[in-house]
């Protein structure tokens, strides 16, 4: 099973995107969006990113999710519409199903899927040897060079957020 | 809004457009769209009713969509050639996918439908940030990727484009969705000619935004966002009424104005790339166009539009002061004979 964790991992993300595609509540789609978020960071862990993967937990399950569910918590109805109580999102949610199945099962079947562009098995990102030097992490030296050559790009995204928060204060501000 | 925080979001609009055009990251290219959108989206709300809620709400969905196209469109480029500069793109997936989401951006045919409902439910001025300044960014990244876009996909969305902006004019009476139209029109000359001479897709670009400027200018100052409205303002200031007609036979196209000059490069750099019938639908679709102009100043200008009579006499506001409108209208009327310098460009 090991050698197809990618595969498996990969193919409960997208059952969980369509979870939450197909609109239910916001407080179930939050609930989707935990679990797509964990099987998320099990891919990136998978090739390497150990890092990355603890961001994803960290950062947006255990940050911008629970500020998420707080906020729906506070503005939900008293009965959210699940998955099986409306026919639409039901429709939906079994109409993308059905699409990741023939998917899957063309996949399984050929060596070479071509669908929007080909795609052939993990290819050339599989990873066979870690490639750092031993004595340091790859990814760590990449958040250290965000903030040492790429300044602009810290910059930039600093000020977008403030500028979120600015945007955000205004347009519900109503009057 | 507060002045500061006006101020603000306001530079934030530029500096996401500069972003955009000065980077060479793909993914510094796909933040300056972000960062435009986001800080648009209080300008097109300054008044809160539910109108502009919902053009800003359809607004930022539609550019949302064509900036996660855009992503994808980078990823695949990424996948494909191993590195994230711009140079032209290297997939033909990507250059397809990329394209559209860039007309997305313009609102180009077929993704145009939210150019009107967006234009008409805001005010004037946030209309004229909307329809020059936010072209700007999608043009520049068009410009740059324009030796590997599929030229059927060009070339259908631009004949299409102007048809569309030609024909859905013409019901109109409400100026914003008139230049809304006129709008869809003008992108689509800019980007027929875009394969085959990028410098006059900016030259284009250039004398719409002047244009349109001008129009909108000229609307603000008169107040008025209907066609009725716009017939009275030879009661109000008689001159504003002459310069509106000038202005809009120019942005028709027609020959001893301004506005004649990048049709009229444009038809001749399809010519020279032997191609007839294209510039010939594009030129008569462009008649379309200049029926609606056309329309306008005979209700503003050359007749006196039937009104109530209660309604003939304007009432005197005290006038607003127009930024840069004497030096506008020259230049959206006047640069004609100019069109010679236009060999220094090469």
């Amino acid at each position: 099973m090991m050698t197809y964790i990618v595969f498996i991992l990969s193919v409960i993300f997208v059952v969980s995107f369509v979870g939450f595609s197909s609109k239910p509540s916001p407080i179930y789609g939050g609930l989707v969006l935990i679990v797509s978020g964990g099987v998320g960071c099990g891919i990136i862990m998978n090739f390497g990113g150990s890092f990355l993967g603890l961001m994803v937990f960290l950062i947006y399950l255990g940050g911008m999710l629970v500020v998420f569910g707080y906020t729906t918590a506070m503005a939900t109805e008293q009965y959210p519409e699940v998955w099986v109580s409306n026919t639409t999102v039901m429709g939906v949610f079994l109409l993308g199903l059905l699409m990741e199945v023939m998917l899957v099962l063309y996949v399984l079947k050929s060596e070479e899927v071509g669908v929007v562009f080909e795609f052939s098995g993990v290819g050339d990102w599989a990873i066979y040897d870690t490639g750092d030097s031993g004595v340091f992490s790859e990814e760590i030296m990449g958040v250290a060079a965000l903030y040492s050559y790429g300044a602009w790009v810290v910059i930039v995204t600093g000020w977008s957020l403030l500028v979120g928060v600015l945007v955000i204060l205004e347009v519900t501000r109503g009057d | 809004m507060n002045p500061l925080i006006f101020t603000t979001i306001l530079m934030t609009v530029l500096l996401g457009t500069m972003i955009v055009m000065m980077s060479s990251h793909w993914l510094m290219i796909w933040i300056g769209f972000e960062m435009n959108l986001l800080a648009i989206i209080p300008i097109l709300m300054k008044k809160y009713n539910p109108r502009t809620m919902e053009a800003s709400t359809k607004y930022f969905l539609t550019q949302a969509t064509a900036s996660m196209l855009l992503m994808m469109a980078i990823i695949i480029n990424l996948m494909h050639s191993g590195q994230w500069t711009i140079t032209k793109v290297f997939n033909p997936t990507a250059s397809i996918i990329m394209t559209s989401a860039l007309a997305m951006k313009l609102g180009l045919t077929p993704f145009h439908f939210w150019v009107p409902e967006v234009t008409q439910g805001i005010s004037l001025t946030s209309g004229l940030i909307l329809l020059t300044w936010q072209k700007l960014a999608p043009m520049s990244i068009l410009y740059q990727i324009s030796p590997s876009i599929n030229l059927n996909i060009l070339l259908t969305m631009a004949v299409l484009s102007i048809l569309v902006g030609g024909w859905g004019g013409l019901n109109q009476t409400q100026l914003r969705k008139i230049m809304a139209y006129s709008s869809i029109a003008h992108m689509g000359w800019m980007t027929a000619v875009l394969a085959y001479n990028p410098t006059l897709t900016m030259l284009n670009m250039l004398i719409y935004i002047m244009m349109t400027l001008t129009m909108f200018m000229l609307f603000i100052h008169s107040s008025s966002t209907t066609t009725l409205s716009l017939s009275h303002t030879w009661n109000k200031t008689p001159l504003t009424t002459t310069l509106i007609l000038i202005t809009l036979l120019s942005m028709g196209g027609l020959p001893p104005l301004s506005g004649f000059m990048p049709k009229w490069m444009i038809i001749q750099e399809l010519t020279k790339n032997s191609s007839i019938i294209l510039p010939t639908l594009m030129a008569i679709m462009a008649l379309l166009n200049l029926y609606f102009y056309m329309r306008l100043t005979y209700s503003t200008s050359l007749t006196m539009f039937p009104s109530t009579n209660n309604m003939k006499m304007k009432w005197q506001f005290e006038t607003k002061r127009i930024t840069l409108l004497p030096p506008l209208i020259v230049m959206s009327s006047l640069l004609l004979p100019l069109t010679p310098m236009l060999s220094i460009l090469d």
